[in-house]
């Protein structure tokens, strides 16, 4: 079944006065359960088309429809991991996981037994008390994952949320989401600058082309899980996907130096 | 090291009492100008055990938390305001920056004309003083939140009123703790301004008193009360609240 659906997706950017074009008609069907990675050149306007998804930005044309219906605004169905620095430091880890169910109105004790859940997925139990200023930038990440996990959202949005961490750290939650995904089989649209992320993550990685930015190939990867950073077999798809990218990276410094 | 800071600041003032009671005793100024501490002390315990200084201190205090309540939360709803629609903030913040230029005691004469010698009066001062710096400091605590908090929140179904007292205004608190501090240091002096004006009940009103009996130990006494007064407020409220949400945000070590 179709989850998610873009249709034409069009936006324009003001810059300096000149209307620059940083979606050019974006069309993505992601099915029910899909891993969708969408890779591309920074600057690309591919964390634009997550924002528009997410009905934080408006398209100048086209829709997204969720599950048929058009969305235009946000709504927690549609929950976002955002890069970094999103969680609210006045908060407690644990309240910080049920803000949204807070504003959803859940009286406490649901509220309680959610978060609780989603925190022992996240291994954050032992932190439940702390403040966002006391974790590492890891965990804050957790946080946000359990966050977002918490509405039990129809469409799992994720902004580049490991592009901020160490290695090791991004290499166990590369696993980690893996599992989660496996587990709670939520649809997931994952935004990312990082092949390899996106070769590990996605069963289906999109290409972005450069501005103005078009869906430049689809790539599928039927390959077992979960997959290590470290598995050789996933070269293949990484070298396909960089030879895609290699132009849009020169095409894009060419465009830069004019 | 924080105790090493008391042990000075108290060494520090026991020498100030100590030269002060050594220029006394010099007579190198009248002592119709300058009082010994002892005389100062003595004024302030007799009026400390007849009643009439735990009086005066209550009758001033509460006119200070009334008017600041009051302006923080007026000075809350303009600054969200402000921040909120461009037109408010270009009619109405240019206006207030204007008021924000006027002293407290300025406002006095009007608070006379318009309630009297009464304790709307003075309240009306505290807030006049403080408003406008708790205005102008929420209009910029409301523009410098991350956009990254807003878009969480509303991301989270947060939106209206909902996003403004679940995310905009704690995300702000840093910059509101700043214009509460300013506000109050405003209130304290238009309280103070205004009790002396109007000769009502209050610390002013002895300061006010002890000018009519020519007893500059009445006053000096009275100065002092005002200061400590100032730095109890300071130093263990605003500081405490601030060092915990600059803490808590992650904007200090």
């Amino acid at each position: 079944m179709t989850k998610l659906q873009a249709k034409n997706i069009v936006k324009h950017f003001d810059h300096n006065g000149n209307s620059v074009v940083a979606l050019d008609g974006i069309n993505l069907d992601v099915e029910e359960g899909d891993f969708v990675c969408i890779v591309g050149p920074s600057g690309c306007g591919k964390s634009t088309f997550l924002n528009i998804v997410a009905g934080l930005e408006k398209p100048d044309s086209g829709e997204i429809l969720l599950n048929g219906n058009p969305i235009s605004t946000p709504g927690p169905d549609r929950t976002m991991v955002f890069q970094e620095g999103a969680l609210f430091p006045w908060l407690k880890v644990i309240d910080n996981v049920e803000f949204g169910l807070k504003i959803a109105g859940i009286p406490k004790d649901e509220r309680r037994e959610i978060s609780q859940r989603y925190l022992d997925m996240m291994q954050l139990t032992k932190f439940a008390d702390s403040y966002t200023y006391q974790l590492s930038t890891g965990m804050k990440q957790r946080v946000a994952i359990a966050r977002a996990l918490a509405m039990d959202p129809e469409i799992l949005l994720m902004d580049e949320p490991f592009a901020a961490l160490d290695s090791q750290t991004r290499d166990l939650l590369l696993v980690e989401l893996q599992l989660i995904w496996e587990r709670t089989k939520k649809t997931i649209i994952f935004v990312t600058h990082n092949i390899s992320e996106s070769v590990i993550l996605g069963n289906k990685v999109e290409v972005f082309k450069n501005r103005p930015s078009k869906i430049k190939k689809e790539i599928i990867i039927d390959y077992r899980r979960p997959r290590l950073a470290e598995d050789e077999n996933l070269q293949k798809y990484y070298h396909q996907i960089l030879d895609e990218l290699k132009s849009e990276v020169i095409a894009r410094t060419k465009d830069d130096s004019k | 090291m924080k105790i090493k800071t008391l042990y000075k600041q108290i060494l520090f003032y026991v020498g100030v009492v100590v030269v002060w009671q050594i220029i006394f005793l010099t007579h190198l100024v009248p002592e119709q100008a300058l009082p010994s501490p002892i005389q100062v002390g003595q004024v302030l315990v007799k009026e400390a055990s007849d009643g009439s200084l735990p009086y005066a201190i209550a009758n001033s205090m509460w006119r200070l938390v009334v008017g600041l309540v009051i302006a923080i939360i007026g000075g809350m709803i303009i600054g969200i305001f402000m921040a909120k629609v461009e037109t408010v903030n270009q009619t109405i913040g240019s206006l207030i920056l204007g008021l924000q230029s006027i002293p407290s005691v300025a406002w006095v004469p009007l608070a006379l004309l318009w309630f009297g010698p009464t304790d709307a009066g003075v309240i009306f001062v505290t807030v006049a003083g403080a408003l406008f710096a708790i205005s102008i400091n929420t209009h910029s605590g409301i523009k410098n939140i991350p956009p990254t908090y807003i878009a969480a929140g509303r991301n989270m179904g947060a939106s209206g009123l909902q996003l403004v007292t679940n995310v905009m205004i704690p995300a702000a608190l840093p910059y509101l703790i700043s214009g509460f501090k300013q506000g109050w240091a405003y209130a304290w002096r238009g309280v103070i301004a205004a009790e002396i004006i109007f000769s009502i009940a209050g610390l002013g009103f002895l300061l006010n008193l002890g000018k009519h009996d020519n007893d500059i130990s009445q006053v000096s006494g009275i100065l002092i009360i005002v200061m400590i007064i100032g730095i109890l407020v300071d130093g263990f409220v605003f500081k405490k609240i601030e060092a915990k949400i600059l803490s808590r945000w992650g904007l200090s070590k």
